[in-house]
């Protein structure tokens, strides 16, 4: 396939955005003027009216500074909130008329082609950093089985691409790798390559991708550690590439699965429901400058390389410095150069995990915030597309909008505390600004049910939509506690992004482990539990009908100690058939192939603990093939003489002290060095009981008494079903 | 039965060494997962008898040091025969033949013929030998160089003011105070118009 005329041109390496190249699927200049003109007029529409009725609301007794810093703040809030709401209901729309979307991109390959061979080659590059390896590697194999099903395995690669730090992971990663690729025969089509260091996080592990490997293939597909996509969606995305040379990004909408707790249900069964109505709308909208959400996409890998390398920004870190959210830049750099970005509105295929617990899903906005945060600088940088610009701006919005809405409350507290809402002209202006605002937020969930309850979108049986409609309501629930909560943290977290507090890179959890400690919610949420209790007596002392306004946030902050523990808990109202989602009732064959060969790993015994938590390490020191695998596959270096006597006092020290007795860096230096490893390996097996540490005098008689092959220990052996598609 | 009939006597080390040189030398074999017990036991007695001998030039090590010492003499001899002409480096022979061994199923395709320099099956050192792996494909370098983003007004604002010198802060400070004089004038009028209405 040969690039767009106008991407060849010079223009593209230019200061302004390249327009795109007319082409099948491709929304039109018009059409994509249309839609937006549409939306963005019922957009403003719903603004002003809900700008006037505030400011009809405020006007009685004059405009003190709270009133104006309430409609000040109160239109951006309020802006938001229409885009939600127009982007679902334009969503329900586009879902239920009776003939796919004019730029629906399926509609661009032909069905009758379906089994042709494709003409590209594709790498699936799947970045990880001290995750969990059996799930990365087990998620890895149902993918491979799911395209092997296609006929098409041979069109693609796949890159295990490490940035891991924590030395035993590292190990496990090459051992497993090694082993995945014996069990699937696999040599020569699945590659792992460990960064020695992580320079520029994970945009800087693809970049790295791109640099060694990216002439090899005209497209990448992005993985998350714990995505899993079907091998038919993968074809199907290619084959959409294929058919449209001007696309550059084409991302598609992963669905959560793999929830064990409460809160993770939750938020599983929201997405579910709601998520394809507002892809639908989203797709509508942003037309041929959609965003990039870092993973589950396909990436055209030529002008990725040429055009989206990314700078650092001015300023120093965390504001400035590396750019950590790179998807969003990526997508802007991308349609820059004239190749659109564009959503592909699908229904299954595409899945990924979300985090188990408030805590977690916090710890993961902490790091989102910052990347958002940082685009502040992009906002007004020349030459985006406008819709760039605007998805720069929903994204710190999406923080943004947190420190806006407690102001919203403060100076609303402070408003009361002065002069309240007066004259039946303000009340009625409120109550209907009021009856807006819940139409805005609840109505686009009424209209979903609705459609759910009529179609069956999601299930067919009756019983299951009456269960829809229970879980539903009892999910409104939840977010109504949590989205105060968030509030609180998401407005801290962008002030410690501005004054300059940075974050550091870790391993995201993805599941539970097993044993909640209490401290950890109490001592996260204390503090937003007594600004809640100091709010509600000050509300208290202010008016009774103020206290009745504010209490639905007050409560939810008082309550947040208790929220967070028990939307941990792992009951999770499976049995009793609420929070169900498709992927949980029937899984697609690429999910059922994970879930058994994880609950096969998941049921073997286990090792005394401390040798689990190092089977890694343990392994690559006893076991002649994990430390010959290892040893094969560091890069040998020149290292002066000095550092060879040190790296010789390192390894005696984890001998004779243990592996403890180094700290990570001192680890990683030893296990570095092939004649360091190698050395060990020997000295280990040669040295007396006498000599070496307890750790190890544990480690040689668990080894030979229990220890299972190193490489089954991690991944399943449980033979696949033929029929993973 | 010749081969199982070697008489250890050694003249140096006590009992209690050579026992714990076996056990280890047993374990270490058994890491191989050579899981033919004959088999293992032949390379455990032969790789005993080569330590003796070298425990009697040097007593200073341990029987079980100069046993596994032995074994990985034993092992860089077998594994140089078969990689021969592959010019691996000492800790790559040893590293990659191990893993070669591995991959090929050696310890039960194989099992007799392990450390056996005598007899090395043709099918069992082209398995090993074709079995050295590399983890990622060939290199096929590109560039990708990061393009600067000209980041309008919001850069040239943190590029003065961080940068720059004393006049950029001044004018800015001016425009501050302008948006600021802006901003009061709206708040007047609108307060003024709020009240006639």
């Amino acid at each position: 396939m040969s690039a767009p005329a106008a991407i060849t041109s010079p223009a593209a390496l230019g200061p302004r955005t390249v327009p795109l190249v007319p082409h099948a699927g491709m929304p039109s200049a018009v059409q994509s003027r249309m839609r937006r003109v549409t939306f963005f007029s019922l957009v403003f529409l719903g603004t002003v009216i809900g700008g006037w009725l505030m400011f009809l609301m405020l006007q009685p007794n004059g405009f003190t500074w709270y009133k104006i810093g309430m409609l000040a703040i109160f239109l951006p809030l309020y802006y938001l909130l229409n885009v939600g709401f127009w982007t679902a209901l334009i969503g329900l729309w586009i879902i239920n008329r009776p003939k796919p979307d004019a730029i629906d991109l399926f509609r661009t390959i032909a069905r009758e082609n379906a089994n042709d061979p494709l003409g590209a080659t594709t790498a699936i590059t799947v970045p990880v950093y001290n995750e969990d390896v059996t799930r990365v590697y087990e998620g890895i194999r149902a993918i491979y089985h799911s395209l092997e099903q296609t006929g098409q395995i041979k069109h693609f690669d796949f890159f295990i691409l490490s940035d891991s730090d924590d030395t035993n992971k590292w190990i496990e990663e090459e051992a497993s790798w090694l082993e995945l690729c014996r069990q699937l025969n696999a040599f020569g089509r699945i590659f792992y390559r460990k960064r020695r260091k992580p320079i520029n996080r994970k945009s800087g592990n693809m970049s790295d991708f791109c640099r060694r490997w990216g002439k090899r293939y005209r497209y990448m597909i992005v993985m998350d550690a714990d995505s899993v996509m079907s091998g038919k969606l993968l074809v199907d995305m290619v084959r959409i590439m294929e058919k449209n040379p001007g696309l550059g990004i084409l991302q598609t909408f992963p669905k959560q699965i793999g929830a064990e707790t409460f809160l993770g249900r939750v938020m599983q069964f929201g997405q579910a429901l709601y998520g394809p109505t507002f892809i639908a709308g989203l797709n509508y909208w942003q037309g041929g400058e959609a965003n990039f959400w870092g993973h589950n996409a396909i990436l055209r890998l030529a002008p990725f390389i040429e055009y989206c390398a990314l700078p650092p920004l001015p300023a120093k870190v965390p504001f400035g410095g590396h750019i950590m959210s790179h998807d969003f830049v990526e997508a802007a750099l991308m349609r820059k150069a004239g190749y659109a970005v564009r959503l592909l509105v699908s229904s299954a295929g595409s899945y990924e995990e979300g985090p188990p617990t408030l805590i977690d899903t916090l710890k993961r906005d902490r790091r989102w915030c910052l990347g958002n945060m940082q685009h502040f600088w992009l906002l007004f940088a020349k030459g985006w597309h406008p819709m760039s610009r605007i998805n720069f701006f929903h994204g710190i919005m999406c923080y943004g909008s947190s420190p806006l809405w407690l102001g919203f409350l403060i100076l609303g507290t402070i408003m009361a505390a002065h002069d309240g809402i007066t004259g039946a002209k303000s009340t009625f202006a409120g109550e209907l600004l009021l009856g807006f605002t819940v139409m805005f937020i609840f109505m686009p969930k009424v209209l979903i049910l609705l459609d759910e309850l009529v179609t069956g979108r999601m299930f067919q049986p009756f019983r299951l939509r009456i269960l829809t409609v229970f879980s539903s309501l009892l999910d409104t629930f939840v977010f109504t506690l949590m989205a105060p909560i968030m509030m609180i943290f998401h407005t801290r977290f962008v002030f410690n992004t501005i004054i300059g507090k940075s974050v550091s890179w870790v391993a995201q959890r993805r599941k539970l482990h097993p044993g909640l400690d209490w401290r950890e919610p109490i001592l996260t949420f204390g503090t937003s539990a007594l600004i809640g209790l100091a709010w509600a007596v000050l509300a208290f002392f202010i008016s009774h009908q103020f206290l009745i306004w504010i209490s639905p946030v007050l409560v939810a902050l008082m309550l947040s100690v208790p929220f967070a523990i028990l939307t941990s808990s792992t009951r999770t109202f499976q049995r009793l058939g609420l929070f169900l989602t498709p992927e949980e009732l029937n899984p697609v064959p690429v999910l059922q192939s994970l879930r058994d060969h994880m609950n096969e790993v998941k049921d073997r015994p286990k090792l005394p603990q401390e040798i689990e938590q190092r089977f890694g390490l343990v392994q690559a020191i006893l076991d002649p093939y994990v430390n010959g695998l290892h040893v094969s596959l560091l890069r040998r270096r020149k290292s002066p003489h000095h550092s060879r006597e040190y790296l010789a006092y390192l390894s005696h020290k984890m001998l004779a002290q243990g592996p403890d007795s180094l700290t990570g860096r001192e680890l990683s230096a030893v296990m570095y060095d092939p004649d360091s490893v190698t050395h060990l390996h020997y000295q280990l097996w040669s040295s007396l009981e006498e000599q070496l540490a307890t750790f190890w005098r544990v480690a040689i008689r668990q080894y030979n008494l229990v220890a299972p092959n190193p490489f089954f220990h991690l991944l399943s052996q449980r033979k696949t079903p033929e029929t993973v598609v | 039965m010749d081969a199982v009939t070697i008489h250890f006597a050694p003249k140096t080390g006590t009992e209690e060494e050579w026992n714990e040189a076996y056990a280890r030398l047993a374990d270490y074999f058994r890491s191989y997962r050579l899981h033919n017990r004959i088999r293992r036991t032949q390379v455990i007695l032969e790789t005993l008898r080569r330590a003796a001998e070298a425990h009697e030039k040097d007593s200073a090590k341990s029987p079980t040091a100069h046993a596994i010492g032995q074994a990985r003499l034993m092992l860089h001899d077998w594994l140089g025969d078969i990689y021969k002409g592959m010019e691996l480096t000492d800790s790559q022979l040893e590293a990659s033949g191990r893993l070669g061994f591995h991959l090929c199923d050696g310890p039960n395709r194989w099992p007799h013929f392990f450390i056996d320099r005598e007899n090395l099956p043709v099918d069992m050192s082209e398995a090993m030998r074709s079995a050295v792996r590399t983890s990622g494909p060939r290199l096929q370098v590109s560039k990708m160089t990061p393009r600067p983003i000209d980041l309008g007004i919001i850069g040239d604002v943190a590029e003065d003011t961080f940068e720059g010198g004393r006049p950029a802060l001044v004018r800015y400070l001016i425009l501050l105070i302008v948006i600021a004089g802006v901003l009061t004038a709206i708040y007047w009028l609108t307060t003024y118009w709020v009240a006639s209405l």
